[in-house]
């Protein structure tokens, strides 16, 4: 598997987990599906945007060394 | 890319040794010492060298450890060099800091390549690597690879000027006409959202504020100028790379897909029809593109010193071929040919006058205001013009190697280079747009999960505008403050602040024939505490001069006469020196009827009869000359740092001429500018401490090196360093080389032309110690300005952040609007730019004091 999709593995796995998490909290309160479901959505972006640079390089070197 | 490409893998796996072309060694015992340096690189497990090839084959156990940087630098510590070729090549697209670090980055990561530096105001990536490793088709992959434009190398001269200019103004061209639209669109989108407020449903038709009618103006903005954020910042996520264009493409993203959404879906819970946010995604675009126009503006603003200097290149020349004035191009003057210049000409080359007298104005190349006069056997440079009379001179230096051309090339690297402070600003700008998404995420949970219970009103405002959030849910308003914070944060003209003030102050510099080789030598030179000068050639004119005459019995012209006599035929310096200084009272200096030099001692001549001794007291003890009555004035002299150099006439004492270094005008001056500074100045020299003491207090110097010799200079500088000072030494280039390149910054003064020869890190062209004030004025200048830019550059949006993440909300229910985070995104490139811009006025005070004299 390469270094790209691995890392792509990574982010969109963590970034899925925290947005599930989101969507998990959100069901115990009193919130409407469209707050539940474009939470869920933003934090997924947000997550990939913050860990896609983070993961990337990483995974890139250990695969590379 | 081939993983033997890469500086991290090269010979990781033990397969493929890194070869290095090595220059300079001569025999055996370099290859060992080569080989022995390259093995003490930790991770280095093996190191051959051929001597017949030139060559070292490295193989490499833990690359981590043992990088090319480290291979290179371990060479060059025995005294060898790595044969390395340099490029410049033309990177588009790059917008902001961390665009400057990804190409860095992409470029370094190759194998090969030992230095890469990116300048973002020109556009420009200097680039350091060893041929055969890697080739100008590496850096072009991996410039694309990042998402980047490679624009081919930069050629020198007018030609690259041309096409550079071209490519600037075709960007400046772009960032307008997305201006034009962007404002436009946006202008009567923001009426079109306020029509229902104030004054304006009786001037503006309802219509305008209709969701449908907006969409159509706002959607124009996103896809149009608005687009290449969303390119880019997909171009850079796609390598794992966050830059500002992410910020702008979330932002604008966001407020458009509200917009939209609460348009054609009102009921979906984002706030209804009364939320749309057309305004934000529009203005918010707009205002990105002002900055974006800004930059582009000043990144040729910036760079104008240079232009103005290739400007001074004149294109023709009249040069003389068997007899005949032939009007030729300037590229074409060859050594030795023999040009003629006419008043008010530029001069195409260098050279030396052979024929005729002239002013010549050299102004632009050493920043001296008054004219120069030219007469046979004086040096010319090319690019000055000549004043008043016709004169002829022979080319002495063509093309590349003319002063001017050594002036451009030298400006044009120290702009490629980077100050340590940009280091740390890149750095941080880098890891910023990171922490300001990951600060955003925080910011929108605390929003939906607590602040919006806690304190949400129905009554809540934009700051600065009557639009109320009443319609907005738990999400939207969540999202609003979170968007906020994106935009709010972004450190948009960190890219610019450091570059564009280097440019501006070194180019600057060079308007005053100073020299700045790098802008870590500007910076270390806004830095220094201690300034040594070397004395004699520096402080001194480097050759004695006669300062005092003492006569017994005859007049002092009598008493120099006879001296000038009896030195006339001498080659002793002292003795030229009498010989000139008798000269220099108009006196007519005869032929002595005999003369015979005394080694150590002196000279013994006859003249008219009569026995005229020159010398010293050892010389006169021998020929029983009674020095009596002359003692307390020879001690005196002496003590002042003078020879007394004792006359007697047939063995009579007659008087004493005393001989000096003298100092040159302006080192006391220039000494008392640098204690005004606050800058402690010192004195280095061979002389013995008594002379060394006397000069030194002449010129107000604090701290006397004395009895150093010249090899010893160096350490000298390292012993103050060791006092934790930073230490300028300013000597000339070539004796004081080791002390020049010990001090953090070597001042290499009156290197006149020639400035490519010069070692050190500020090269001034005339021999001229005001100039080391100014050198060190304008560095101070640059790095004030550094600092100011880069207060604005964060200042801003660092201030901003708590007010965008909604820390007023709880007291004014009011957010700050993502239109309003633009405006002052805006508003720090802006004050980036003017305050770069004000360097352009600067002239540094003390040759603001020598032009008000001038003047006066």
């Amino acid at each position: 598997m390469s270094a790209s999709v691995i890392g792509a593995v990574i982010y969109l796995g963590i970034s899925l987990v925290a947005a599930l998490v989101f969507f998990a909290i959100t069901l115990a309160g009193d919130y409407t599906w469209v707050a539940r479901i474009g939470g869920s959505l933003w934090i997924f972006m947000l997550g990939n945007i913050v860990l896609m640079p983070l993961v990337i390089p990483r995974v890139k070197r250990w695969r590379g060394g | 890319m081939g993983e033997t490409k890469r500086a991290d893998g090269v010979g990781a796996h033990g397969r493929a040794p890194l070869q290095m072309p090595i220059r300079g060694m001569t025999c055996a015992s370099c290859v060992a010492t080569v080989e022995g340096a390259l093995k003490s690189v930790p991770g280095v497990s093996a190191a051959v060298v051929n001597l017949a090839s030139e060559k070292a084959a490295v193989e490499i156990s833990d690359p981590q450890k043992a990088n090319l940087p480290e291979l290179v630098k371990a060479v060059h510590e025995v005294g060898y060099e790595v044969g390395t070729e340099k490029v410049t090549i033309s990177v588009g697209d790059m917008t902001c800091a961390s665009c400057v670090e990804h190409v860095e980055g992409a470029l370094r990561e190759l194998a090969g390549v030992t230095r890469a530096v990116v300048n973002l105001p020109t556009e420009r990536a200097a680039v350091e690597y060893i041929p055969g490793l890697v080739g100008v088709a590496d850096f072009r992959h991996a410039i694309e690879d990042v998402g980047y434009k490679f624009q081919g190398l930069v050629e020198e001269g007018a030609a690259a000027l041309d096409r550079e200019r071209e490519a600037r103004q075709k960007e400046i061209s772009r960032q307008r006409r997305n201006l034009i639209i962007s404002w436009a669109l946006g202008l009567v989108i923001m009426v079109g959202t306020f029509q229902p407020y104030w004054f304006l449903p009786r001037v503006v038709p309802a219509f305008m504020n209709n969701k449908i009618f907006l969409f159509f103006l706002t959607t124009p903005i996103v896809f149009g100028p608005g687009r290449q954020f969303f390119i880019n910042s997909w171009n850079g996520l796609k390598r794992g790379l966050t830059d500002m264009n992410l910020l702008y493409a979330t932002g604008i993203g966001a407020a458009y897909l509200i917009a939209v959404i609460n348009t054609f879906f009102p009921d979906a819970g984002f706030g209804g029809r009364e939320a749309t946010f057309y305004e934000a995604a529009a203005l918010l675009t707009a205002f990105i593109i002002l900055g974006r126009y800004l930059e582009a503006v000043t990144r040729g603003r910036t760079s104008e010193a240079i232009r103005r200097l290739m400007k001074l290149q004149p294109k023709r020349a009249r040069v003389l071929r068997d007899g005949q004035e032939v009007e030729v191009a300037a590229e074409e003057v060859q050594i030795d040919d023999l040009l003629l210049v006419r008043p008010g000409e530029a001069i195409p080359v260098d050279g030396m006058v052979t024929e005729g007298y002239s002013s010549v104005d050299q102004s632009m190349i050493t920043g001296e205001s008054i004219p120069v006069e030219k007469k046979g056997g004086d040096e010319v440079i090319g690019g000055t013009i000549n004043k008043t009379g016709a004169f002829r001179f022979r080319a002495t230096r063509v093309g590349k190697d003319t002063a001017l051309a050594q002036i451009i090339k030298l400006v044009e690297e120290a702009q490629t280079t980077k100050a340590p402070i940009q280091k740390i600003a890149d750095k941080v700008a880098g890891h910023f747009i990171l922490g300001v998404h990951a600060l955003s995420l925080a910011v929108f949970l605390f929003w939906f999960f607590v602040g919006f219970g806690l304190w949400f009103s129905p009554e809540s405002r934009l700051i600065l505008t009557p639009y109320m959030l009443t319609g907005l849910g738990v999400f939207g308003f969540a999202l609003l403050v979170s968007v906020t914070v994106l935009v709010i944060s972004c450190p948009c003209a960190v890219g610019l602040a450091t570059p564009s003030a280097v440019m501006a102050g070194t180019g600057k510099a060079a308007e005053y024939g100073i020299l700045f080789k790098g802008a870590d030598a500007l910076e270390s030179t806004a830095r220094l505490q201690v300034v040594i000068f070397d004395k004699t050639g520096t402080l001194t004119k480097g050759e004695p001069s006669v300062t005092d005459v003492v006569a017994v019995g005859r007049s002092e012209q009598e008493v120099l006469r006879l001296a000038a006599v009896a030195e006339k035929n001498s080659e002793h310096p002292l003795g030229e020196a009498i010989v000139r200084g008798a000269r220099a009272t108009g006196m007519e200096v005869q032929d002595a009827d005999g003369f015979e030099a005394i080694p150590g001692h002196g000279v013994e001549a006859r003249l008219n009869g009569r026995t005229v001794l020159l010398g010293n007291r050892r010389l006169m003890a021998q020929r029983n000359v009674s020095l009596d009555g002359l003692m307390p004035q020879a001690e005196r002299l002496e003590g002042e740092g003078k020879t007394a150099m004792f006359v007697a006439v047939d063995g009579q004492p007659a008087g004493i001429v005393a001989v000096a270094d003298t100092l040159k005008e302006t080192s006391a001056q220039a000494v008392k500018e640098l204690h005004r500074m606050g800058l402690q100045v010192a004195m280095i020299t061979g002389d013995n401490r008594r002379t060394a003491d006397a000069i030194a207090r002449q010129v107000g110097i604090d701290r006397v090196l004395a009895e150093v010799l010249p090899e010893d200079k160096a350490s000298e500088v390292k012993k103050l360093q060791a006092e934790g000072l930073k230490v300028a030494m300013v000597g000339d280039g070539i004796n004081d080389a080791p002390a020049l390149a010990q001090a953090d910054s070597g001042i290499a003064i009156g290197s006149g032309t020639d400035v490519a020869k010069e070692t050190g890190h500020v090269i001034l062209v005339k021999d001229d110690l005001m100039d080391v004030v100014a050198a060190i004025q304008v560095a101070r200048q640059t790095l004030r300005l550094i600092k100011q830019n880069l207060g604005w550059a964060f200042g801003y949006n660092t201030a901003a952040i708590p007010i965008g993440a909604g820390l007023l909300y709880p007291f004014f229910s009011q957010v700050v609007s993502p239109e309003l985070a633009a405006l002052l995104m805006a508003t720090s490139s802006l004050s980036v730019t003017m305050n770069t811009l004000r360097m352009r006025g600067y002239i540094p005070p003390i040759r603001r004091a020598r032009l008000a004299e001038a003047k006066a």
